[in-house]
């Protein structure tokens, strides 16, 4: 749960400045059969849905993916966890952080059974204050490349929004 | 919990769904609407679990009331942006044609809460697909709460066969 008010070092605007321009350690992220099925389920969408092209045999690596997976491929092989993430701007879950915006450019569909090398960094970091407080955005990008290829499969910019309860 | 076949009002390649191409395809056209009849808080554990999300708001109760964020566990942004794709999937076809999303997080869908995703039209244009022509639809998008405010805007890009193709 939360810490108590005052235990934990004050987080100034430059401390989450210097954060601008560091580099996820990245990695690969493989879309197996299941994740794909409860991530679009848990989405509402029926796990194979997505297709527009007719059916594609199971397995052969051209079934399509709900969309959404660019995004979290790209989150689950960023290579830190969330935690690790708030962390890096003196955050915690416990923080209550919240989605600001997203944008995702797909170059080619998500599929199942691919894997996709994941890279990315720190694009902004900003302070500010609203009628909740204050707080930073953070602003973070991912690209994300077909292992088996090398094409560049899509883009993902983010941005974070870490309430500064006890600052 | 509603099953899954009950949660929807359309899906890609439902022949209702997909873009009528009888009439203009031009700004100012609807997109046809999508409904989420009921969030479900399961779902958002399984979600939280998928993503290895630790924020406990999701899933916790107890930490919603310490935070002073009410009763109902809230929902993650990536399943509020899912619904929108859906509906994207649902007018263009497939989710293979949604091109592009940008989105901006303006409130809380929580547990219990009724969705609609919509949009509009605002610009076509000519694209070049993997195979062949395709029409490039750009659309302005909103998930809202039914009877309540927008919880989600931005923008989207979808991709249409052109008219008489095979994948039309």
């Amino acid at each position: 749960m939360s810490e108590p008010a005052g235990e934990r070092p004050e987080v100034t605007a430059d401390d989450v400045a210097a954060q601008v321009g560091r580099s996820f350690p990245g990695g690969e992220f493989t879309v197996e059969r299941w994740f794909a099925w409860l991530l679009a389920d848990a989405a509402l969408e029926q796990p194979r849905a997505s297709v527009s092209d007719g059916a594609v045999p199971e397995g052969s690596g051209d079934e399509l993916a709900h969309p959404l997976l660019a995004w979290t491929a790209a989150t689950q092989a960023m290579g830190v966890t969330w935690d690790e993430l708030f962390a890096w701007f003196g955050s915690s879950a416990d923080d209550g952080p919240m989605f600001g915006e997203h944008e995702t450019v797909w170059h080619a569909p998500m599929r199942v059974g691919r894997t996709y090398l994941v890279s990315g960094e720190i694009t902004s970091a900003d302070r500010k204050s609203g009628r909740s407080g204050m707080f930073d955005v953070i602003g973070y990008a991912f690209r994300l490349h077909d292992k088996e290829g090398g094409a560049h499969v899509a883009d993902c910019w983010n941005s974070l929004i870490l309430p500064r309860r006890h600052s | 919990m509603s099953g899954q076949d009950d949660d929807v009002t359309a899906r890609p390649g439902d022949d209702a769904a997909v873009a009528r191409r009888g009439g203009p395809l031009a700004p100012g056209m609807r997109l046809p609407d999508r409904d989420v009849p009921e969030v479900d808080a399961g779902r958002m554990k399984t979600t939280a679990a998928l993503l290895r999300d630790p924020t406990p708001i999701h899933w916790d109760t107890a930490a919603l009331r310490e935070l002073g964020m009410g009763e109902r566990a809230i929902n993650q942004g990536p399943l509020n942006m899912a619904y929108v794709m859906n509906m994207l999937a649902g007018f263009a076809g497939g989710h293979d044609r949604v091109r592009r999303l940008r989105v901006r997080f303006r409130g809380n869908v929580r547990a219990g809460d009724r969705l609609r995703a919509g949009g509009v039209v605002t610009g076509v244009r000519p694209g070049q697909g993997e195979r062949g022509g395709e029409t490039l639809c750009d659309c302005d998008v909103e998930l809202s709460v039914v009877d309540g405010d927008p919880v989600l805007t931005g923008t989207a890009t979808v991709a249409l066969p052109e008219e008489g193709s095979d994948d039309e």
